[in-house]
């Protein structure tokens, strides 16, 4: 059995018991699962067990008699049990999907292809045994993988869904057409100019530029040819001096939807914005501080005039662009990691250390395509402080999502939560829908909260 | 695994009642602890049905007591009834252990 379907099917179960059973036992129970990892033998003593206690007087209901309690019961199974089936398999397929991949060793890059049809994942670094694999997830409970190339990491997908670039070795973004998805053709490299590390890479809208991000250059590649890529100019900025080099990842540098504006994390707190209506002749309109501390992820709102950014400490950012001329930090919300789980599953922690210095986080963010919502993944391996080291092997994906305002202010903040082993988490670009994937648990992990 | 006088009235849920009080001998656990801790002493993987099923007749019977939750957990603490039935067990287990030395040792002629 699938373990997402098994974990569907156990919380389904689980919720099957009878009242009394339920108010003693549900929420630890719930609790339970949220740390095991259900399997078919979990379902099946999870059915056993509502059946054993709808059978069992200590929770029977009173009332109705034994023989009108196991005519209820025979309906009650005849009628449940192909629902539960259906409804079981649905929701697997809308709520929480999970597939092991085939040789790929693993995933550190998630991106997604147009229609969100197309993922592509990449794991490792440049120069070592590297690959990216691209799938085709129309049919979201059988994937399929298209094929795998020699790659890595930060892997951008272009919004056509038909250009890949994934560093070469020496830390070139090396161009692959993937018209024909199963048969990816490297069709240029696109030289680093001795520079390193290749840190981030964005596609503008069009797919006609592709920004490559180094320590303290940007370069714009045209790429409206993709075998001749052709070097439009270099952006200067404040070299990034990251906490942790390996935790930037590719939404560190992204373009606005309507491809006026390009932002980057630049220096250790900082993003720079500049525009590039015409890439030949960017220009820097402003450097925003976070005042807190590094930005680790950006994204735009679909109009552009919103950009929101997360910072290695899960401070959520919000800056207005709508003034162009001068843009403007307008919300600030510093207080969501303790609103995070803990890989324990617990929301708080009398011994958890104040954040900071908590460990950081992985982070992913995105508005949703009508720019009324923003959602902020949080996925937090932090060591666990219960001292149990079984625990620490998970990690807490913590979806926060709020109302956003025209004017960048946020309300209404909402939460989800699920257990997951991997710790490279993505937006797909519906806002809401979570990849997260892991170079050790060699699977993509995909969820949309309810 | 034979089972001792107050057990059988467990029926099938006499094993897993004893792996869990064996588990609770050493200090309370909440119920994912007591799932690994069990796993890590005896190789049992004890699923979340049977591990509640065995912790319910448990309760009722005086043998572990509930403790305040914490967050969504609820930590289980053996009591001295449990205690007792436990030591009772394990001498019924430890004698079968020596018959069964006793005897597969004359039948392998060591």
């Amino acid at each position: 059995m699938q373990p997402g379907l098994a974990d569907r099917l156990s919380r389904a179960l689980v919720s099957c018991h009878p009242r009394r059973w339920r108010e003693r036992y549900l929420e630890e129970m719930l609790d339970v699962l949220d740390q095991h990892h259900p399997t078919g033998r979990t379902v099946a003593s999870l059915a056993v067990s509502v059946l054993s206690t709808h059978l069992d007087p200590a929770y029977r209901t009173a009332g109705p008699s034994r023989s009108q309690l196991r005519r209820a019961a025979g309906w009650a199974a005849a009628i449940i049990a192909p629902l539960a089936l259906v409804s079981g398999c649905l929701g697997y397929a809308a709520w929480n999907e999970r597939w092991q991949l085939s040789g790929a060793g693993g995933v550190g890059a998630v991106a997604f292809g147009p229609g969100q049809r197309l993922l592509v994942t990449g794991v490792g670094g440049p120069g070592t045994n590297n690959m990216v694999t691209v799938w085709d997830f129309a049919d979201r409970a059988r994937p399929r993988q298209l094929s795998a190339f020699r790659g890595g990491q930060p892997t951008a997908l272009s919004p056509d869904g038909l250009l890949v670039v994934t560093p070469a070795p020496d830390d070139e973004p090396a161009l692959w057409n993937i018209a024909d998805p199963r048969q990816p053709v490297r069709v240029a490299v696109m030289p680093a100019l001795g520079h390193q590390p290749l840190w981030g890479e964005a596609f503008s809208p069009d797919g006609q530029v592709f920004a490559a991000a180094y320590l303290d250059q940007i370069f714009l590649w045209d790429v409206a040819n993709p075998a001749r890529p052709r070097l439009l100019g270099t952006l200067a900025a404040q070299a990034v001096q990251a906490n942790d080099a390996a935790s930037i990842t590719p939404q560190d540098i992204a373009f606005s939807p309507d491809g006026r504006f390009l932002a980057s994390v630049t220096g250790t707190d900082h993003v720079t914005v500049w525009n590039v209506t015409d890439p030949a002749r960017a220009v820097r309109i402003a450097t925003l501080a976070s005042s807190r501390d590094m930005v680790q992820t950006l994204a735009f709102s679909s109009d552009g005039n919103l950009l929101a950014g997360v910072t290695y400490y899960g401070t959520v950012l919000v800056f207005s662009l709508a003034d162009p001329a001068r843009p403007a930090l307008t919300t600030t919300i510093g207080t969501i990691m303790p609103h995070a789980l803990w890989p324990d599953g617990l929301l708080k922690h009398p011994d958890a250390p104040p954040c900071p210095p908590c460990s950081p986080a992985a982070y992913a963010v995105a508005f949703t395509p009508d720019g009324h919502t923003l959602t902020v993944l949080v996925d937090r391996e932090e060591s666990s402080v219960s001292g149990d080291p079984a625990v620490t092997m998970w990690s807490r994906d913590t979806i926060f999502t709020w109302n956003v305002a025209s004017s960048g202010a946020l309300s209404g903040l909402t939460t989800a939560f699920r257990k997951v082993v991997d710790n490279y988490p993505a937006l797909a670009p519906d806002g809401r829908t979570v990849a997260d994937g892991s170079p050790d648990s060699n699977a993509v992990y995909l969820w949309t909260p309810p | 695994m034979p089972v001792h006088g107050k057990f059988d009235e467990l029926g099938r849920f006499a094993d897993p009642s004893l792996l869990i009080l064996t588990s609770l001998a050493d200090g309370p656990k909440h119920g994912y602890a007591i799932m690994t801790d069990v796993a890590a002493f005896s190789g049992v993987n004890m699923e979340p049905g049977t591990l509640y099923g065995a912790l319910s007749r448990l309760e009722r019977r005086g043998w572990v007591r509930p403790l305040a939750t914490q967050e969504r957990r609820r930590p289980y603490e053996i009591t001295a009834a449990g205690q007792e039935v436990l030591a009772e067990q394990v001498k019924t287990m430890q004698q079968i252990v020596q018959v069964a030395r006793l005897r597969t040792a004359m039948a392998w002629g060591a």
